[in-house]
């Protein structure tokens, strides 16, 4: 949904006030329902509306989700025509819808039913003075807003429009419209709903500014008629830029729509077709971010609109104060950027507003300063509006929130020509050092405005320190005094937490701003080590500073604090503060001290907190690399502690400490992403480093594959070829057989691998106890680059029949080949087996087959017709083939093994081969 | 869940004893009344909150920016539109307030309230009492051209009335490298019942030849015109050496209630009381010695005038030994406080004083009272009177200088009166927060 939602859509203001007497619940009761019920039966009584009204404003999303909730927005419309409600009664109801009108109604199309029948029941009102006449509109104009039903096909769209314009004209609407004393009121009421309606769908009084003006130049209410004129000039001019068009005599347009005649949704949807207009960001002097630049009104045009706004601002004076300041904000972004419409129009209000104390009406003032700048204040303005800003950042007669307010101001100023980065809290640059050191902080403030001040301090110490020192006064010495009274706050024994965290506080903004200045952070830094010293409770606010500040501070703090704490006894009562500083600060520096502490703490170290905490110190040294007397400190703890979780503990660091390298061990101990100790902190703190020390399982980035077969040697041997898609570090390859076929194979190991670049292929020799194929499952264990172990499975390996051939060595290089495979092949009968089969050839014939497959156990050769084959198959079988007399379409085989069991598997190979040809 | 964490924010928890680091960490640093409620994993930005009288006043104002990265509060209107909101529903309840049943009823005055001043969440008038009164006063018909913030017409006999009540503000440490400071702080109120749509009235604040001038003046929204002198004239830097010093005119249109015409500051010669306090450790006991003087130049006629001792941080007290050269000492043990109350006039030579020791018991944690900067030594006396008709800056309004455009000549009442306020004597024999204007 693109348009706003009453209430509260209507402009820059505050939405649900809320009061409550501190502790107590804001849920007053809000519907004061007098006089007696009238009976059981019949319409809900006004108990049971109180009792109804009380369970929906408790939880209204609970009440509409329950049985009752659909009713509610229904029983209310027609109760409002109940003559036995009193009005005042009428008037909560109203007032109820007023607030959720968008949990009563939520859709369009009950909005648009709820509307229609207030709309009636407004025309139904007896002509007599009635209190329901107001809330009436207002209900009918906020059901419309927030349930989106707002537009040129809504039929009380346009019954309400019409009316709420002759009501804001002051048109005599006839009979039911009340005695003539309810016209003013009812007047302004319909200026306030039209307004709302503008703001919901920008661009809807486009055609009524003429009307308005005239209206207010008569005797309309000043305030509603020029805060509904300011929005809507507003609004028309914005709709306007964005479509680049000129503001073709919007202004001084004639007629309003005539009673009953059409009305003019033109602009509105124009306004639709282009996202409504956000207030500007700020400070945002360019002209393009409004689009009003591109408005280029005609002389006329814009001699009418500064006739426009110089009746708004003229009247200005009569409107509430706060009217006031959204009149000037309005004004302000709908002339930001316009050409020919010079800001001087503000010029004459602003000594007026400059002398008040409204804060309203100086944050209006800084509004037209940002949207403005040089061109509506020069340099002597700019001057005089610090000054006041200045003036009423402490003025005694002002509350001290508007004193913070002012002084965010003075922080963000909108300067015309700012030095700093945009968006950066500064101190202005007129902002002199006398106006600046009026405002300086002191311990008598409150913690705010003291946080507020020192600010403005610290930007003037970092200005003073670019000029030449001062003469005489130090912004530097008063910073130090007042962080020293600061300190001596926290210092107070039993003082509120407040107290100290404003000293705190106060250090880190110090530092924040200040940190390149010794002159400031030496002292702080020496000051805060006294602190310690004076009230070591403090400990988890010291090491929430160094957790946030910068090395500037940070590294000088750390060096104090662990001299500071180490430097004492360790039966200290404060000693789990000291061991909570110590294992923030402590590092490879002096570690012989530390340990030394160590050593003398742990006989006091009796419970298991305290000893947790001793052991959280020693990790901490762990991780900053000292070994050298803390494995003996450890080894002592795991014998000395009386928790046995301390001692498990101890035991575990001192294992670590012992096996792991200097960066595993860093890794090891880093930050754990384990939740905090539940019962043994041992078992929280293995969540951390159990995933660094443990194997994990993973996908694998390792691909392995099986390299051409190498058919020498002793035994078969299988290649492999491995590649990786991420760096991967001591590689193990761990492979198992199944079933019993193999004797178990060694590992692999890989140091290093990375990926694109090709290692050298692994050899894997198998020892089959049997002449069979089989599989070779495989796991990789592996360290990544971030310092894990992880283990993964790969896909199998399969390891074929073919791969298992050897050739027989002893095969004479002369002479009787013939012979020699005679005798092998008459020396398988007859405890081996036979047979004969047709193997198939493909196009290539027998030679290719041969040479392709079978080359390196050929014994005797009779190309391309008759081949002898001979192979060995580990452990101790053969195979003995005879491919004779080949014709074309393939070879008789005759074979023979000492193994009957190799039998098929030949078959499978030979009939397999022309396949893979 | 909003009140929670509102009251989390505020400190107002019990859990106030141990660290939290979303509230007390040190970055989490809060320069004004605008907090980020964290509620149900979201936030809630900006909610303008504060406490006064011992009720949270809060407010949830529209922003029309984007709201991620927040944008700078200067650049949202609604912040200050909220403030004005909160303060006008403050003045509402407390002003003239009297018990709590008038609490009471105004509270349950504030829905209908809400929907007469800021029917749309648009606030149109801060004034609570006017919109009651323009609920009340809907039947009369309304006159053309009106200020909105003159809600109806008065029907009587004409009368202004004015009164200036200046509170005087001092911190005297009687030491050499610190200088005592005091400040005046001066507020003129107007009660105009004028009959007329819009009567125009000025009131011309006079000072006596030797008066110190007024600066720091801030005026009521009602004020139709400043000299440029008013204007610039302040306690921070004289722009010129010749400072202004009246008459101060101010031309308004009054609304019916009663108002602050304006505000000032002044810096009159001298502090109106001068005295030293010196308060010696010894052990259980402290010695004290008190000094006052009334200058010359000031009214010696008090409505009432008294000198408050407290001790901080102490046992109760178990025994006083005090002699005073005028008035009488009354001592409060549970409260460690001694007070000297001086009465309506200062003796012949305008100088008293006050001296003897003061014994405590054993400190038990909770009873005594805690003070975050009396902390050993540093202890002071805080002076309370009141002198009606008259001002330390000599600051009167001249009933003939009042000009009244309306009909019928008003009766012009006037009334002066200086109080104290913030008046404090700092142990000279420990060290005292100092502000920065005592280190010149």
């Amino acid at each position: 949904m693109s348009s706003r939602h009453a209430p509260g859509a209507g402009g820059p203001a505050p939405r649900g006030p809320l009061v409550a007497r501190s502790g107590v619940a804001p849920e007053t009761s809000r519907l004061y329902l007098g006089g007696r019920g009238c009976g059981t039966m019949g319409p809900p009584s006004r108990e049971t509306w109180a009792q109804r009204l009380g369970a929906f404003r408790a939880s209204p999303s609970a009440f509409m989700a329950g049985p009752e909730g659909e009713d509610l927005g229904r029983d209310l419309l027609i109760e409002l025509r109940s003559e036995k409600l009193s009005e005042q009664t009428k008037v909560s109801l109203l007032a109820l819808s007023l607030e959720y009108p968008a949990q009563l109604w939520p859709d369009a199309a009950a909005a648009e039913a709820a509307a229609t029948s207030l709309l009636d029941t407004l025309v139904l009102l007896p002509p007599r003075p009635s209190a329901l006449r107001r809330p009436l509109l207002l209900a009918a104009t906020t059901v419309l807003a927030a349930g989106d039903a707002l537009g040129p096909t809504s039929g009380a769209s346009r019954r309400l429009l019409p009316l709420l314009l002759g009501l804001a004209s002051g048109r005599d609407l006839g009979r039911g419209f009340g005695p003539a004393s309810e016209q003013r009121p009812l007047q302004a009421t319909a200026c306030e709903c039209l307004r709302e309606l503008e703001s919901c769908k920008p661009g809807l009084l486009g055609d009524c500014l003429g009307l308005l003006r005239r209206l207010l130049g008569q005797e309309g209410p000043v305030q509603p008629l020029s805060l509904l004129l300011a929005l809507a000039l507003r609004n028309a001019l914005v709709i306007r830029a964005k479509a680049k068009a000129g503001l073709q005599g919007l202004l001084v347009a004639g007629d309003a729509p005539t009673p009953g005649g059409p009305w003019n949704w033109a602009l509105a949807e124009e306004g639709g077709a282009h996202p409504q207009p956000q207030a500007p960001s700020w400070p945002a002097a360019e002209d393009e971010e409004c689009g009003l630049a591109v408005l280029e009104p005609s002389p006329e045009e814009a001699r009418e609109l500064r006739a426009a706004v110089a009746q708004l601002l003229d009247s200005s004076y009569l409107l509430t104060p706060v009217a006031q300041a959204q009149l000037l904000w309005l004004l302000g972004w709908a002339l930001r950027g316009l050409r020919g419409q010079p800001p001087v129009l503000f010029k004459p209000q602003l000594v007026r507003l400059l002398g008040t104390a409204q804060l309203a009406l100086l944050h209006a003032v800084l509004a037209l300063k940002a949207a403005f700048g040089e061109a509506l204040f020069t340099a002597q303005d700019e001057a005089l509006l610090l000054r006041r800003l200045t003036l009423a950042a402490q003025h005694p007669a002002l509350p001290l929130p508007a004193h913070l307010f002012y002084l965010h101001c003075l922080l963000s100023f909108p300067e015309n020509c700012p030095l700093g980065p945009a968006g950066e809290e500064a101190a202005p640059l007129l902002l002199g050092p006398r106006l600046g050191r009026s405002l300086l902080p002191s311990l008598l403030h409150d913690p705010m405005a003291l946080l507020a001040r020192l600010h403005l301090l610290c930007l003037l110490c970092a200005e003073d320190e670019e000029e030449e020192k001062g003469q005489g006064w130090s912004p530097q010495r008063y910073l130090g005094e007042l962080l020293a009274g600061l300190r001596q706050r926290a210092d107070l024994d039993g003082g509120p937490r407040a107290l100290a965290a404003l000293c705190f506080q106060a250090s880190y903004l110090v530092v924040r701003c200040l940190a390149t200045q010794p002159l400031v952070l030496t002292p702080l830094t020496h000051g805060l080590a006294e602190l310690y010293r004076a009230r070591p409770a403090l400990a988890p606010h010291f090491v929430d500073l160094l957790d946030r500040v910068g090395p500037e501070l940070g590294e000088p703090l750390r060096a104090v604090l662990r001299q500071e704490v180490v430097s004492r006894a360790g039966r200290d009562e404060a000693l789990r503060w000291h061991l909570k500083i110590l294992a923030k600060v402590a590092d490879g520096n002096a570690p012989s001290a530390t340990l030394g502490f160590l050593r003398a703490a742990a006989a006091h170290c009796t419970d298991w907190g305290l000893q947790q905490a001793l052991l959280r110190v020693c990790r901490t040294l762990m991780r900053a690399g000292v070994r050298e007397g803390l494995a003996d400190l450890l080894q002592a703890l795991a014998r000395q502690l009386d928790d046995p979780d301390g001692r498990d503990h101890a035991r575990l660091y001192y294992i670590l400490l012992a096996h792991l390298a200097g960066p595993k061990l860093g890794v090891a101990l880093g930050p754990s992403l384990a939740a905090p100790a539940l019962t043994s902190s041992l078992v929280a703190e293995n969540q951390g480093f159990a995933a660094v020390l443990m194997v994990q399982e993973a996908p694998a980035p390792i691909r392995l594959s099986v390299g051409p077969r190498r058919a020498a040697g002793p035994g078969p041997v299988l290649q492999l070829q491995v590649e990786v898609l991420e760096p991967v570090f001591s590689l193990e390859l761990r492979f198992r057989v199944q079933g019993q076929l193999y004797a178990p194979l060694d590992a692999v190991h890989v140091p290093c691998l990375r990926p694109g670049r090709p290692c050298s292929p692994l050899l894997l020799p198998l020892q089959p106890r049997l002449p069979a194929p089989t599989q070779l499952s495989v796991r990789a264990l592996y360290a990544t680059p971030a310092g894990l172990t992880c283990h993964a499975h790969l896909p199998p390996v399969p390891v074929n029949f073919e791969d298992l051939f050897l050739p027989f060595p002893q095969a004479p290089d002369d002479g009787d080949k013939q012979g020699f495979f005679e005798e092998l092949w008459d020396s398988c009968l007859p405890k081996g087996a036979e047979s004969r089969l047709w193997c198939p050839l493909g196009p290539q014939g027998l030679e290719a087959l041969v040479s392709r497959h079978l080359e390196p156990f050929v014994v005797v050769a009779q190309p391309p017709t008759s081949y002898h084959v001979a192979i060995r198959l580990p452990p101790d079988s053969r195979l003995l083939l005879r491919l004779e007399a080949a014709q074309a379409g393939g070879v008789p085989v005759a074979l023979r093994t000492d193994h009957w069991a190799v039998l098929p598997l030949a078959g499978d190979y030979l009939r397999g081969l022309s396949a893979t040809g | 869940p909003f009140l929670k964490a509102l009251l989390f924010e505020l400190r107002l928890l019990d859990d106030n004893k141990d660290f939290v680091e979303s509230r007390d960490s040190c970055s989490h640093i809060n320069k004004t009344s605008v907090y980020g409620l964290v509620i149900g994993g979201g936030e809630l930005w900006p909610v303008v909150a504060f406490l006064k009288n011992n009720m949270i006043y809060a407010c949830v104002p529209l922003v029309e920016q984007t709201l991620s990265p927040h944008p700078p509060l200067i650049s949202i209107s609604g912040i200050s539109q909220s403030f004005e909101l909160l303060f006008g529903i403050q003045d509402f309840l407390f002003l003239g307030q009297k018990n709590d049943t008038e609490l009471n009823t105004k509270l349950n005055q504030l829905p209908d309230l809400f929907l007469q001043a800021c029917p749309f969440g648009t606030l149109l008038d801060a004034n609570l009492q006017n919109s009651l009164d323009s609920i009340n006063f809907a039947s009369v018909p309304h006159p053309q051209k009106q200020p909105a913030w003159r809600v109806g017409t008065y029907k009587g006999k004409p009368q202004v009335s004015i009164s200036i009540t200046e509170k005087v503000k001092s911190m005297q440490y009687d030491k050499q490298d610190i200088a005592d400071t005091w400040q005046v702080v001066g507020a003129v109120t107007c009660k105009c019942d004028l009959e007329g749509n819009m009567p125009n009235v000025t009131i011309s604040l006079s000072l006596p030849t030797n008066g110190s001038p007024l600066q720091d003046i801030l005026v009521h929204p009602c004020v139709t015109s400043l000299d440029s002198a008013i204007l610039t004239s302040s306690s921070i830097d004289t722009m010129d050496d010749s400072a202004f010093s009246g008459p101060y005119k101010f031309p308004f249109t009054p609304p019916l209630e009663s108002f602050n015409l304006c505000y000032y500051t002044s810096q009159v010669p001298v502090p109106p009381i001068l005295g030293f306090y010196q308060m010696k450790e010894e052990e259980i006991q402290v010695k004290i010695t008190v000094n006052l003087k009334l200058h010359e130049s000031v009214k010696n006629n008090f409505e009432f005038c008294e000198a408050h001792i407290p001790f901080y941080n102490r046992g109760p007290i178990t025994h006083v030994e005090c002699k005073v050269s005028f008035g009488q000492l009354e001592v409060f043990r549970e409260k460690s406080l001694l007070v000297w109350i001086i009465g309506q006039k200062f003796p012949k030579s305008m100088e008293i004083s006050l001296s003897g020791t003061v014994t405590f018991g054993a400190k038990s944690q909770e009873k005594q009272p805690f003070d975050e900067i009396c902390i050993g030594g540093t202890a002071y006396l805080k002076l309370h009177f009141r002198i009606l008709d008259y001002t330390l800056t000599g600051c009167y309004a001249d009933q003939h200088s009042v000009q009244v455009f309306a009909s019928g000549k008003p009766k012009i009442s006037t009334h002066r009166k200086l109080i104290s306020s913030d008046y404090y004597i700092w142990n000279s024999k420990a060290p005292a927060p100092v502000t920065y204007g005592s280190l010149l």
